[in-house]
């Protein structure tokens, strides 16, 4: 902060200048509002089928998971100061997501969640590679 | 040296503060950060598993139990309407966090109230949910392992919100007899928003991806 500033301030806003690390509450109101409209849009899908086509699927998925990242990183930064804070908060927490997301993608994978045959049986094997015609 | 009292000894080892650490943040505030990072390990893994065993319920070898599924089951509106709760909720929580922090004792308190009663209506919703999944659907934790897997994984967030709301009260119970710490508060919000991430996800991964 600089002089010129301070000195133009008076001492309760220097106190909650000092205290305050965060947003204010008009800009908490702002990203709920936004939080508000993701979380619509994506109750909206379950509709998709019935608007768009089952065609839309694939897509809805998509959108699904984008808007749900988007949903954690405004909390994540915002409500959660992470915006604001110190990075090595940030490096902790994300660490800890991202170790967590890689561990069990692996686990995921190794139960062929990605290539499940389409049967009810838990760890089926992975749907057989098309026949390959035998050359002379 | 010799003239100097104990305390003053201490001080100078500490001159500014006692709870002056080498990364700058508090004890508090950094075991909390890595609890919740710790925590993204036991979601994923709970998660994960649901994700797994949802659409394999009866046919596995070794395990006996009915072939139906929560996601036949699942009133999306309803859960919608408590997901927008607990969203509600963290706004009033980093409202009552931007409260102390501008010395407002009384707005704090008006905050960790509101929150504290949406979280527990978020509860109520989820209460709800289950006694109709188990007495109108027929889906007992030990109908088959989709059940099982989606019960301990909403279950265990379930816990995590009323562990959350006995943080909460016990907040307002302190905030009345003695002054608050801002970061305390702060801390308890941390808790709570990862509460609400955590359900952002499962929102979407359990019950609105097909």
């Amino acid at each position: 902060m600089s002089t010129e500033t301070s000195t133009t301030k008076g001492s309760d806003d220097l106190e909650h200048e000092e205290h305050t690390h965060g947003g204010t509450d008009k800009q908490y109101f702002q990203i709920f509002w936004i939080l508000v409209v993701l979380t619509a849009l994506e109750v909206s899908t379950e509709w998709w089928d019935e608007w768009f086509g089952e065609g839309s699927r694939p897509i809805a998925v998509f959108v699904l998971i984008t808007l749900m990242i988007i949903k954690f990183f405004l909390v994540a930064s915002y409500f959660m100061h992470l915006k604001w804070d110190t990075p090595i908060l940030k490096r902790i927490f994300y660490f800890g997501m991202i170790v967590a997301i890689a561990v069990y993608l692996i686990a995921m994978t190794s139960m062929n969640f990605w290539t499940d045959s389409g049967t009810t049986e838990f760890n089926d094997p992975p749907p057989a590679p098309p026949p390959v015609e035998a050359s002379d | 040296m010799g003239d100097l009292m104990y305390e003053e000894v201490e001080d100078l080892e500490f001159p500014d503060d006692i709870h002056v650490t080498s990364t700058g943040i508090s004890n508090e505030k950094l075991g909390m950060w890595v609890y919740l990072a710790s925590d993204c390990l036991l979601f994923g893994g709970m998660i994960s598993t649901y994700l797994i065993y949802k659409n394999r319920p009866a046919q596995i070898e070794g395990l006996e139990g009915g072939d139906i599924i929560p996601s036949q089951f699942f009133d999306i509106p309803f859960t919608s309407m408590t997901s927008f709760i607990l969203l509600m909720s963290s706004l009033t929580m980093v409202l009552s966090v931007n409260a102390i922090m501008r010395g407002d004792m009384v707005r704090m308190r008006l905050w960790l109230v509101a929150t504290t009663v949406l979280g527990s209506m978020f509860l109520a919703g989820q209460a709800y949910e289950f006694t109709i999944f188990y007495f109108d659907d027929g889906l007992g934790f030990t109908t088959n392992v989709a059940t099982s897997a989606f019960y301990a994984l909403t279950g265990l967030h379930g816990v995590h919100v009323l562990i959350g709301v006995i943080m909460l009260l016990t907040m307002v119970g302190i905030s009345y007899r003695r002054k608050m710490h801002a970061e305390a508060v702060e801390v308890v919000g941390l808790y709570w928003h990862f509460v609400d991430i955590v359900w952002v996800v499962i929102f979407t991964v359990v019950y609105l991806i097909p």
